[in-house]
């Protein structure tokens, strides 16, 4: 009897030790499922990377919280559990973070994406359209028919970042190159990307890409039917072993790590942090074998030439689809200009609206 | 013109690939409401026989054990539907609802081991004498079993249906439980027989989404298409035979959207985006309209359900 109460007081007070040692409380909130292989699985791999690297940190997370009121009712609950820091990570979550944010001053919160700050809350994204340019160089070294093939979800300025520089890195290397677009109006819908992967091989593409939830379903179509793939979000290499090109993925930890660390040590800033290929938050995924040697000395050097800013993915002169003159030359499109982006480049097929 | 013809010919396969799902589960409903029971819950069956197929796929590497557990997965699902129904004569309507969210639920808990997996195929007829035929062997090759099985189905459920004793009275309960009953039948087995073969026809049906067509799992995969095959058996006027159509004008519409992209034709993709719901529709406000009276084909029995539910 003895022995059981010295061993409850004992894991009492261990609990209690741990109970102090820790913990930051840190919240993730994901719009979809945090297992979709895509942009959720993207930030999650971000939580797990805090919960790896740093010890005095406790994570939480809600999966599948559409981007209306729901998602501030989970925030307050959260806060109301006690995390500090709050990853709203979706686009949509941005103006119910803001009223949240405002309520409760003394948490932190950093918005995945947005264009808006406040005392509390700052954002953080990273410029991946710096890797889908590199990629988009790959292809256009890599293709033999000239066509490009993108399965796209909605046309939403990120969207539209990636389509414009795939093609644009891609008609740098390979002016006759054009980009065939085909919306699916869903983020995950594998049977419709699955489908419009077919159709675009049919009609000529040869290299696809996309920028959807998941990769997987448009790399496995196009090695099934023979033809090259650039992943997005999460390499899917191993779904190609033979067409796979080169994939533009997300690495979010070191930068997740850098918010809460500032959170704790009182360096939080309430600023717009954007990651690049030079920060490692967005970068190339390896090479598959179907890239040549020299093909990967020149994304590499055009890769270099990036990271050193003597190139810039939305310097001019940038023409929109019917010609006319976007960007002229000697400018280059502001972080605010690329971050609201609403046209499709000169030598992409494919409607807005 | 020949490119014309491949043209055509590349959109009747797209539009089978796209269909075949849909129309496993038009076929097993049909059979369901047959028998006097509506399951609303076929798109729950289908994403647990979807994610049950592609994890025994990935588990045991063959593919084939996969669409056989989908089939079983759906089945088991299906079993709360009939014991909430004919057991303890719950509001069908509702029971179905049940069903749907519990399979989605299930199904997102239990696939999360198996994202990102790479399981095997079933492959396709290329290889064989099919593709060797002078130009529809390029489409036939690409071929998969599910979409043979799932023709094949057609007929086996027609003989079935319009052809057997069995069938004769499988039929009459759909039309009224009282005939049945006075008839010296217990209507209880086919009930549940009709129950449990939805539960199979939808489970395939993921089988052939996950394990088939797109070899992978996401959650939610199949993004309607299970509510979308309750309404064509309304279209398809609870006819095997019609079913094809009808699940063919969905599979259509739905690869003419992407197609019509694909060619850069200058319409609205918001536009296109409507096109497997607005050509179905319209072509059930149509058919409807010489049909008010006779209800469409509909088994007499549902009839209850409906009032029931209001």
């Amino acid at each position: 009897m003895k022995k059981t109460i010295r061993t409850l007081l004992a894991s009492s007070i261990l609990a209690m030790s741990v109970q102090a040692a820790a913990e930051t409380k840190v919240g993730f909130i994901y719009v979809g499922p945090k297992t979709d292989y895509g942009y959720n699985y993207a930030q999650d791999q971000g939580r797990l990377y805090l919960e790896e690297h740093m010890d005095d940190v406790e994570t939480v997370y809600f999966e599948n919280i559409p981007e209306n009121a729901d998602v501030q009712r989970v925030m307050e609950r959260m806060v109301r559990s006690g995390v500090e820091v709050v990853f709203p990570t979706s686009y949509g979550y941005l103006d119910h973070a803001l009223k949240v944010a405002e309520k409760y001053p003394e948490v932190h919160f950093a918005h995945s994406g947005g264009l808006k700050t406040s005392d509390n809350l700052m954002t953080y994204f990273a410029e991946i359209d710096q890797a889908m340019y590199l990629a988009g160089v790959a292809a256009g070294l890599t293709t033999k028919t000239n066509q490009l093939g993108f399965i796209a979800a909605h046309p939403i300025p990120q969207v539209l970042r990636n389509i414009n520089a795939f093609t644009r890195g891609a008609q740098s290397v390979n002016p006759d190159v054009t980009t065939s677009v085909i919306w699916t109006s869903s983020w995950s819908d594998p049977t419709k990307e699955a489908e419009a992967a077919e159709a675009l091989i049919s009609d000529g593409a040869d290299v696809l890409t996309g920028h959807v939830d998941s990769p997987i379903n448009y790399v496995q179509v196009a090695e099934r039917r023979g033809v090259y793939s650039v992943g997005y979000h999460a390499d899917a290499s191993q779904f190609a072993p033979k067409g796979w090109l080169v994939g533009a993925i997300w690495n979010w930890g070191p930068m997740m790590e850098g918010i809460v660390k500032s959170a704790k040590d009182g360096t939080w800033k309430s600023e717009h942090l954007r990651g690049d290929l030079l920060t490692g938050a967005a970068k190339l995924s390896d090479f598959g074998s179907a890239v040549s040697e020299e093909s990967q000395q020149e994304v590499l050097d055009r890769q270099a030439s990036i990271m050193n800013e003597e190139f810039q993915v939305w310097a001019g002169p940038i023409f929109s689809q019917d010609g006319t003159e976007l960007v002229a030359e000697g400018d280059v499109m502001s972080l605010e200009e690329t971050e609201k982006m609403d046209f499709l480049v000169k030598g992409v097929k494919g409607r807005l609206k | 013109m020949e490119s014309f013809i491949t043209e055509l010919l590349t959109l009747l396969f797209a539009a089978l690939r796209s269909a075949t799902p849909v129309l496993a589960v038009v076929l097993g409903e049909s059979m369901t409401q047959r028998s006097g029971v509506i399951n609303l819950g076929v798109e729950g069956q289908m994403l647990l026989g979807a994610m049950t197929g592609f994890a025994v796929a990935s588990i045991t590497g063959d593919p084939w054990l996969g669409v056989l557990a989908a089939c079983a997965a759906g089945i088991a699902l299906s079993m709360v539907h009939a014991v909430l129904v004919l057991g303890c004569g719950a509001n069908q309507i509702a029971s179905g609802v049940a069903v749907l969210i519990l399979g989605g639920g299930l199904s997102a808990y239990y696939g999360i081991p198996f994202v990102g997996d790479k399981i095997d195929t079933l492959g396709n007829l290329n290889h064989t004498f099919v593709s060797d035929i002078p130009l529809l062997g390029q489409f036939l090759g690409p071929i998969t079993p599910t979409v043979l099985i799932t023709l094949l189905a057609i007929p086996v459920i027609s003989v079935f249906l319009f052809r057997t004793r069995t069938g004769l009275r499988w039929r009459s309960t759909g039309e009224s439980l009282d005939i049945t009953r006075n008839l010296g039948h217990n209507p209880a087995p086919y009930q549940l027989a009709a129950i449990a073969f939805g539960g199979l026809m939808s489970g395939f049906a993921g089988a052939a989404l996950a394990v088939d067509y797109t070899a992978n799992w996401v959650e939610g995969m199949t993004a309607g298409r299970g509510l979308v095959a309750v309404g064509l058996v309304i279209v398809a006027r609870w006819n095997p035979w019609y079913a094809l159509p009808a699940a063919l004008l969905f599979g259509a519409s739905e690869a003419l959207n992407l197609k019509l992209q694909s060619w850069g034709v200058d319409i609205s993709p918001y536009l296109l985006a409507t096109l497997p719901y607005l050509i179905p529709l319209s072509v059930l406000i149509l058919s409807y309209r010489g049909l008010r009276a006779s209800g469409g084909g509909m088994p007499a029995g549902l009839k209850v359900v409906f009032q029931s539910a209001r």
